[in-house]
């Protein structure tokens, strides 16, 4: 008897359990799990998709299509020199500006605030902003020129568009690692300090044998989801450009360039495939640098 | 039981209340989607609409703007099956929608009474496919020289020019650099780098931009003269044997966004630009002395762009008569006479451009006389591959990176390999 209440009760609970976990699941099958593998199978299909649909399966035409596609080339270079300026300036940025609202300065609440509110103002609206500071005539050029330094068509100019871009994300996603950073500088315990300064060392020995390492954590996790963000870049290019990626293709980034196959030219197909691509990229590259910052688990 | 009784009183109740509501609006609803340049556009296509709904009283007009990405919204609803029952649609977009079967077919429909005759034969081409007709243009603006008069007067020129040659020139003489740094207060003209605006001068000088089967072949060397006489312009060429100094600007060297911006701004003397120009001027430049003329002849003969828009039917509409009365009567001589008196686009009937005395209005008139040699800015569908391949590399040239024969080359090499490779 005993035992068949047993199991009786360990059956309604695993149900209950399963119950519990059920809204969840469907949600992330629907709206995850399902449009994943719906675009692992698009990629394999040449898809018609305006008027009557139609699938014709063509293997791995559409990744052959890639190798070709000179736009694809551009685009990963653009994302790749883009992730490669803003990760480490974003990353060492945060970290510096930590270590300062950490020391014990006059009003620092505020500065913490007013660094923090870029990375809670919506991007659209950044963009907006930004557009009217590199205007030509803008804000930054007349900066410049009255320092006497170089002006540039910031909006227009092939080389320096996507820098552009790069300085307005460093600037409005600094401070989300800066706060990250700052949680994890108050968790490292003071007395590790004081015994670094009886033996003698300078703060800047202690920044680099005991904070830095002990940062390490926080710096992999601000390192990859830096890239993972920034390998993502869409809306800002978007808005820069007008959704065409220029000037001279400059701006063009691998998502834009997804957008564009996917809505402009209706090509779901070639679309899916090289949002795996991407996918595969920034799998390899995570991968990459958990290797590279051993085995230190988030 | 007291319980169930309430809420079935309250069910009973709602139903009631549903269908009463239901019944006080018997009027089919037929939606309508389009784009606005500026709020008044609403208000006067809201007006017409108006007066449609007075004199049908079985039908009710729900019109609603996108604003954005126009295009990508309805072909996104029209494969959602979500899209309105008529929407706007952009002759350069026509060829993709039109193939796709998306569209109703309007013959059926048509009546003796619709004249369709009357419309600008070019226009109505644009919306017809395999002997079918799938849209009604609703209008069209062609592109005409703007100049600033008062900058004219002041470099003593008193007539815009008429040949390219002179259009050179003019554009030099009215280039100035007052304070001498090396970058002009004022250009001559306002240039806008893109495909979509320089078409016609492909073809006026040599060929057309596509062959039959879509793939381009405009980097030839003569379709290129009229381009290569902008990318001096812009560029200078000092050392030349006709030296030419630079007196053209893009919007973006200027800070401004548009080309009309540019010239409102007093930043350039002469732009090119459409017909929806001339309100904007009078609205936000009131002071700005503007005249109009035709584009100087690019080579033997005249050319523009021009750019049609029409009322298209989705297949999938489920009130397609109410649908065509609303299209008839918004396409018709009345309908489009209150939606042309705006000014900002050109009727497409030219019974109506008549009556309204476009044609002899002074600053409309260059565009009405476009109208019988503009190239319709319209291609194949692998227009949008072209288009954005030869904006990347013409940008290039205008900033030195190439010549403009090898950038031309390069573009339509690059598209053609594009075309080619998305073919399978």
């Amino acid at each position: 008897m005993l035992v068949k209440i047993k199991k009786s009760t360990k059956l309604q609970e695993t149900l209950s359990g399963y119950l519990f976990v059920a809204p969840a699941v469907l949600i992330l099958a629907t709206f995850t799990f399902a449009p994943i593998l719906y675009s692992i199978f698009l990629s394999f299909h040449k898809v018609r998709i305006l008027g009557e649909i139609q699938y014709r399966f063509v293997e791995f035409k559409n990744f052959a299509r890639i190798w070709s596609d000179e736009r694809f080339w551009i685009a990963l270079k653009n994302t790749a020199e883009y992730v490669l300026l803003v990760v480490p300036i974003q990353t060492a940025l945060a970290l510096v500006l930590a270590a300062l609202l950490n020391a014990k300065i006059k009003g620092r609440k505020l500065f913490r605030v007013l660094l923090f509110l870029p990375t809670v103002t919506s991007s659209a609206v950044l963009v907006l902003i930004f557009i009217w500071i590199y205007n030509s005539n803008g804000l930054l050029n007349n900066f410049l020129a009255f320092l006497h330094l170089p002006t540039y068509n910031w909006l227009g100019d092939p080389n320096v568009a996507l820098k552009s871009i790069a300085i307005m994300n460093i600037w409005s996603t600094a401070p989300f690692f800066m706060v990250i950073y700052l949680a994890a500088l108050q968790d490292i315990p003071e007395s590790l300090y004081e015994a670094a300064r009886l033996d003698g060392a300078s703060a800047i020995d202690q920044f680099f044998t005991i904070t830095l390492p002990l940062l390490r954590p926080v710096t992999l996790f601000a390192v990859v989801v830096g890239i993972i963000g920034t390998f993502q870049l869409f809306d800002q290019s978007y808005i820069f450009s007008g959704g065409s990626g220029g000037p001279n293709n400059s701006t063009l980034t691998l998502v834009l360039l997804i957008y564009q196959y996917a809505f402009k030219n209706l090509e779901m197909g070639y679309a899916s495939a090289l949002a795996l691509i991407l996918a595969l990229v920034i799998l390899i590259s995570t991968l990459i640098q958990r290797r590279f910052f051993q085995t230190e688990k988030l | 039981m007291k319980g169930i009784s309430l809420i079935r009183a309250i069910f009973v109740l709602l139903l009631v209340f549903l269908t009463a509501c239901g019944s006080t609006d018997s009027a089919t609803v037929v939606k309508l989607s389009g784009w606005q340049s500026s709020p008044a556009e609403k208000q006067l296509l809201e007006g017409v609409l108006r007066d449609f709904e007075a004199t049908h009283p079985s039908i009710k007009v729900k019109f609603e703007v996108i604003t954005d990405q126009y295009m990508d919204a309805i072909k996104t609803r029209l494969i959602g099956d979500a899209a309105p029952d008529l929407f706007y649609l952009d002759a350069l977009e026509a060829p993709l929608l039109m193939r796709s079967a998306v569209l109703e077919p309007l013959d059926p429909y048509i009546r003796p009474e619709d004249e369709v005759a009357d419309f600008e034969p070019a226009f109505l081409k644009a919306f017809q496919n395999g002997g079918k007709t799938y849209g009604l243009p609703k209008d069209f603006s062609t592109l005409a020289l703007f100049y600033n008069r008062d900058l004219f007067a002041q470099a003593a020129i008193s007539d815009p020019p008429k040949t390219w040659e002179q259009f050179i020139a003019d554009a030099q003489k009215l280039t100035r650099d007052p304070n001498n740094d090396g970058r002009p207060e004022q250009y001559g003209f306002g240039l806008i780098p893109e495909l979509a605006r320089n078409s016609f001068l492909l073809k006026a000088l040599g060929r057309d931009l596509t062959n039959r089967q879509g793939y381009a072949i405009f980097a030839h060397r003569r379709s290129l003269k009229g381009l290569q006489s902008l990318v001096d312009l812009y560029r200078g060429t000092p050392n030349g044997k006709h030296s030419i100094t630079r007196a053209a600007a893009v919007p973006s060297d200027v800070g401004a966004s548009s080309g009309s911006e540019m010239l409102g701004q007093g930043k350039t003397a002469m732009v090119i630009e459409g017909s929806w120009a001339i309100p904007y001027f009078k609205e936000t430049f009131p002071k700005l002395q503007f005249a109009t003329a035709e584009i100087p002849t690019p080579g033997r003969k005249p050319g523009t762009m021009a750019y049609t828009v029409a009322y298209v039917m989705n297949k999938q509409s489920k009130h397609k008569q109410a649908a065509w009365e609303v299209l008839a009567y918004l396409t018709g001589k009345e309908g489009m006479e209150a939606w042309a008196k705006g000014g900002l686009v050109l009727p497409a009937r030219r019974s109506v451009l008549t009556r309204l005395g476009y044609d002899t209005n002074p600053l409309y008139a260059p565009f009405v006389a476009g109208a019988k040699y503009a190239t319709i800015w319209q291609g194949g569908e692998t227009l949008s591959i072209i288009n954005t391949h030869f904006n990347n590399q013409f940008l290039s040239a205008l900033l030195g990176e190439q010549s403009l024969q090898q950038a031309m080359q390069k573009a339509q090499d690059s598209a053609n390999r594009e075309i080619k490779t998305s073919n399978y």
